[in-house]
């Protein structure tokens, strides 16, 4: 295994060493770094070449430019030594600083994305994979593959005119009109028709339950001026942590295990006495209170279900802790809504809180939930974009796998010996679908620093994205090289963890060194 | 698993000293990442948010690195100078800053001074020091670098990296300060034709002699006053002086707010506030500030913003005021279709021209004229820039800028109007009967000059032209302009809108920037009396001259100039176009929010 490694990493250092040679040549090679010069009638002209030229060492031929590169960026190989020099850019920034910001703004703009594509994709795969060719199946596939064919310039294009523009104009007046509220019903009604399995009438009946549900809702938001002033309110609290106790002990444990359910249901009690309790601490919240909080609340949960004891305490303590988590992160929601109107009336805000472009509101003053409620309007609409587009990859990739598993042997083993349906689903195939998904994941995170160009570009962030193509247009090698680098690394590394933990997953698999 | 007493009250401690710090104090905090904490826009505060495309680098926008036009923009909100550039290209006094005066015409002889009172943002009076330090930069008088062919430095120093041109005050002798402390005066060793434009305040002298080691402001003019001038044959070192211009050169360059505030030094109405790197920055007013008209907005935010159609959808949703982007039909149409904005469209000071070589094909002046006469400028103009400025006409004149008092003056007499409308008919009589290979290179990722280029070439060939396709690359073209092979080429200046060196530079016999091979005698003696005539009257006679031999020898025509447009929310008032680079911020001081 440990052979296995380093031959790897020696490979990846040689293809890096290679690559690096290569893209330095192709940068320097991309285009005219004195261009801007060229159609100059500046008196100075000849002058501002030549600085440009000696700026960027124009003389010396690129092959030996590169050492001069490497020379620099062989100190960042060495850990502590401090001497991580990747030159400056052309107007003269270390290449060191501009990489550090701009991975930031990558990390913050597609993390989230990245993270919901890969909950809801797998979450959906999972789904059609289960219904395999009913109306569910074809839907989602299809929504799936629309997404995935639109071009995500246009798609930013249009939530910016709909997303924020629209819904900002919308948020002035919420009013939400008689037709509006009967298109929104009828694509609940259609939505939950797909959902039964089978039946006409059950289907008929779902649709009729949604669309009146969705216009209910659509009504009681609309009289209670809920845009304006959001909150679930401690009955909206409670009533989401019952159903999230339901939905968990479903999917952990199954309703019949009445000692998990019941944990559960304690643990969104306990959940409403700390919602109370817990608001005026809140106030002071930092990042930091957050995660205590957050972990204080799953060790709640997972007590909860130890002391209920049992047949089986590990399922009890799952669906406990599971819930918990999920009260917790209710809990915060509403009370992120509860400062939404400060947020929105904000004279820096005005009253248009969705957001268009970068990544903050410059100079808005607030505390940890203002400045929360900023970041949420920002990233809002880059988020569903990017998420959009990389939803297909795994939905598809997880129904494939899902139904190869369920076509397994084992699986009827499973089912023959009388195990309930949600325990083969979840337990002997569900588990199992999600092996090849990790080499998919994991190559994603590694691809995830690279940037979304045109994301970035369409959003206004500067990320590496942003930072590669400026760096590229100004004929400016460093930046390209720098971000190349990073990217590379994190391509090869990524690629090797891939490989390892497929091995650790499936023990068919071995690492031969 | 058992723990001593020791360690569960150690454990203890800790877990309680963790969800202390986890509180934050009742001051809010938590939020913002502005570097400097900034003023609330509230309670009565005016803001105003203008889009960049550019991210700020540099406080010093005349250094080879600090270059940029966001920089420059910046310099302009906070440096004062003694003149500045209206939008009707007229150079206007700050009388209320600081003064100059012509003390005599031969030897040119101009006397700087700057007001009594007149401080930086940290209360140190802007003084002769800080005038010494920008001539020193601006002459560049201590340079005595020696470089090869390929333009490498083979002995001697650069010191100050000045990105601007040397080549009027590089004729001045180190300037004498005056008894006051606040004035220097400067002598010309020849006239210089664009003196009044030629020297700027620039950065505060006691920032730099701090940051070079040097012990206070007066050190360092005593520096610049002993030490020789800088002499190629013999360079010296000067390990001061060049701390003092490594200082200079890249000392400014930043893109967080500064631990020095220094750097930060404000002498016009706005200063920088907040920066926040890739993303945006903050101007208030400067408080010391009262010589010269008061801004009526209290703080100006700059976000970057690249992509245009961004930037329209960002004034459409509030979260800028005011955007410059680029000119389209597209951009236009979309703009057009926002109410609650209001847009400025007008030409910018860059124009796109096609030029003959003189040589090869063109030899004979009857074949350039033959070609001139077929280049359908209407039509060029119809299918480009008319999509943002519907009224648009073709620039009439090589020299002058369109909108300029000269350019009138100059178009009656300077022979365009034989180019008004396309005419195959005399073109065939000039060519008589010869069938000329024309290669005509331009690039080939500029759509305007693809369009430029397809029409002339169409209507080229009807009078018996055979034009090659000589268009090259957006990375190739600019190369080839110097490199030759090629017999027209359509490309675009870009002027500065004020001054008249930039003639030479252009047209002068073997200039750098002639690319056709353009020598006229004629031109050549009004272009040598140009650069040494201060009077502005002789200076537009003189450029007329240049023009009308232009067009006699049959240089090539211009085409026009690019069109620019400007778009902003309606609650302001104030905002007018202006066609250089200082663009929408020229008249910054008047921007007004309406009540």
């Amino acid at each position: 295994m440990v052979t296995y490694i380093v031959r790897r990493l020696v490979t990846a250092v040689l293809i890096l060493l290679a690559a690096s040679f290569l893209v330095y040549l192709l940068t320097a090679a991309s285009g005219d770094p004195l261009q801007q010069y060229r159609q100059s009638s500046l008196p100075n002209k000849e002058q501002l070449i030549q600085q440009r030229i000696q700026l960027l060492n124009l003389n010396t031929p690129a092959p030996l430019r590169y050492f001069d590169w490497l020379g620099g960026a062989a100190g960042c190989l060495i850990p502590f030594a401090a001497e991580c020099d990747l030159g400056k850019s052309i107007q003269g920034i270390e290449v060191t600083t501009l990489l550090a910001r701009a991975m930031g703004q990558t990390i913050q703009l597609v993390t989230a994305a990245t993270i919901l594509a890969i909950i809801i994709g797998i979450a959906l795969g999972i789904i059609t994979a289960l219904r395999q060719y009913s109306g569910l199946d074809y839907g989602v596939t299809f929504m799936a593959f629309l997404f995935f064919s639109l071009p995500i310039f246009w798609v930013a294009v249009l939530l910016k005119e709909y997303g924020a523009i629209g819904f900002n104009n919308f948020l002035n007046q919420p009013n939400i009109g008689l037709s509006a509220m009967g298109i929104i019903g009828l694509v609940a009604g259609f939505i939950c028709y797909l959902v039964p399995k089978s039946g006409v009438k059950r289907k008929l009946i779902a649709a009729a339950i949604g669309f009146v549900a969705a216009v209910a809702l659509c009504w009681y938001l609309d009289i209670s001026g809920w845009f304006l002033t959001p909150g679930f309110g401690a009955i909206g609290v409670a009533l989401m942590g019952v159903a999230a106790a339901y939905l968990v002990t479903v999917l952990t444990a199954g309703l019949r295990n009445r000692k998990a359910l019941y944990s559960a249901l304690i643990t969104v009690g306990l959940g409403m006495i700390a919602y109370f309790a817990i608001q005026p601490l809140l106030d002071l919240a930092t990042i930091l209170m957050i995660i205590i909080l957050g972990v204080g609340a799953v060790l709640v949960g997972v007590a909860v279900g130890y002391l209920m004891g049992g047949f089986d305490r590990r399922q009890s303590m799952n669906a406990a802790g599971l819930t918990a988590f999920l009260m917790g992160f209710v809990i915060l929601l509403d009370r992120y809504m509860q400062e939404w109107p400060e947020y929105f009336n904000n004279s820096r805000i005005g009253g248009r809180p969705i957001a268009t472009i970068g990544s903050s509101t410059p100079n808005l003053e607030g505390n940890f939930w203002i400045a929360g409620l900023d970041i949420f309007t920002h990233l809002l609409l880059p988020t569903i974009a990017l998420m959009l587009i990389s939803l297909a990859s795994y939905s598809r990739y997880s129904r494939a796998s899902m139904l190869e598993i369920m076509n397994q042997d084992y699986i009827r083993t499973a089912r023959a010996k009388g195990l309930t349906e949600r325990t083969v689903v979840m337990r002997h195939a569900f588990r199992n679908a999600l092996i090849p998904l990790a080499t998919l994941v994991a190559f994603d995170i590694g691809a995830l620093i690279g940037g979304a160009i045109i994301t970035e570009a369409v959003f206004a962030f500067s990320g590496m994205g942003q930072l590669f193509v400026d760096a590229l247009n100004a004929v400016d090698p460093n930046p390209v090289m720098g971000v190349f680098l990073i990217t590379g690394i994190l391509a090869m590394t990524f690629n090797l963890v891939a490989d390892l933990i497929y091995s650790v997953l499936d023990p068919r698999v071995r690492v031969k060194a | 698993m058992r723990f001593g007493r020791t360690s569960k009250a150690v454990g203890t401690a800790a877990i309680a000293a963790l969800a202390l710090s986890a509180c934050a104090s009742t001051e809010g905090g938590g939020g913002g990442d502005s570097t400097e904490g900034g003023s609330q826009a509230s309670g009565g505060n005016t803001s105003v948010t203008v889009a960049e495309v550019n991210q700020f680098t540099s406080f010093n926008s005349n250094s080879a690195t600090g270059n940029v036009d966001i920089n420059g923009t910046i310099e302009y909100l906070t440096q004062w100078d003694f003149n500045y550039l209206t939008n009707d290209l007229e150079l206007k006094r700050r009388e209320e800053f600081g003064t100059y005066k012509k003390l005599s015409e031969d030897p040119l002889k101009i006397k700087y001074t700057i007001n009594e009172g007149v401080v930086w943002s940290d209360g140190t009076p802007i003084d002769a020091g800080d005038l010494m330090l920008a001539w020193a930069v601006q002459s560049g008088h201590f340079d005595d670098a020696k470089t090869n062919d390929a333009g490498d430095v083979v002995s001697g120093t650069n010191y100050f990296s000045y990105a601007g041109s040397t080549s009027g005050l590089g004729l001045t002798d180190v300037p004498e300060i005056g008894d006051d402390g606040r004035s220097i005066t400067m002598t010309y060793s020849k006239p210089y034709a664009d003196w009044e434009i030629a020297f700027g305040v620039g950065l505060p002298a006691h920032v730099v002699a701090k940051g070079a080691g040097l012990k206070n402001e007066q050190a360092l003019t005593d520096l610049l006053l002993s030490a020789p001038e800088g002499d190629p044959e013999n360079p010296k070192k000067r390990p001061k002086l060049k701390k003092v211009a490594n200082f200079w050169n890249t000392g400014f360059d930043t893109t967080t707010f500064p631990s020095n505030k220094g750097l930060t030094l404000s002498s016009g109405p706005y200063m920088v506030e907040s920066m926040v790197p890739d993303r945006s920055m903050t101007l208030v007013r400067n408080p010391e500030y009262d010589w010269g008209p008061e801004p009526k907005i209290d703080e100006i935010v700059i976000r970057y913003i690249p992509e245009s159609p961004s930037q329209v959808q960002a004034l459409q949703n509030g979260e800028v005021d005011i955007i410059a982007p680029q000119a389209s039909g597209d951009i236009k149409a979309s703009l057009e279709q926002l109410s609650g904005f209001k847009m400025l469209t007008g030409q910018m000071l860059s124009f796109d021209h096609i030029d003959l070589k003189y040589g090869g094909v063109f030899k004979d002046v009857d074949v350039r004229k033959a070609f001139m006469n077929t280049i359908p400028r209407n039509q060029i103009v119809q299918s480009t820039i008319a999509q943002v400025i519907p009224d648009a006409k073709p620039r009439d004149s090589h020299v002058f800028d369109m909108g300029t008092p000269g350019y009138k003056a100059s178009v009656k007499v300077n022979g365009s109007e034989n180019w008004q409308e396309v005419d195959i008919q005399k073109a065939k009589e000039l060519l008589n009967g010869r069938t000329p290979k024309v290669k005509i290179m331009y690039n080939a990722d500029n759509p305007n000059r693809v369009d430029a280029y397809t029409l002339i070439a169409e209507s080229a060939e009807k009078a018996g032209f055979n034009v090659v396709d000589g268009g090259l690359p957006g990375n190739k073209w600019g190369a080839a302009l110097t490199a030759g092979g090629w017999d027209a080429t359509i490309f675009g200046w870009i002027s500065d809108g004020v001054g008249v060196t930039g003639v030479p530079q252009l047209y002068g016999c073997g200039s750098a920037s002639n690319f056709t091979g353009f020598c006229d005698e004629k031109a050549q003696q009004a272009m040598d009396e140009l650069i040494v005539t201060t009077d502005p009257q002789k200076q537009q006679e003189l450029k007329i001259t240049v023009d009308k031999r232009l067009f006699e020898t049959g240089y090539g025509l211009p085409l026009f100039q690019s069109p620019g447009i400007i778009a902003y929310n309606d609650k302001l008032k104030g905002i007018e176009f202006m066609g250089n680079q200082t663009g929408v911020w020229w008249n910054f001081w008047e921007w007004e929010v309406a009540k």
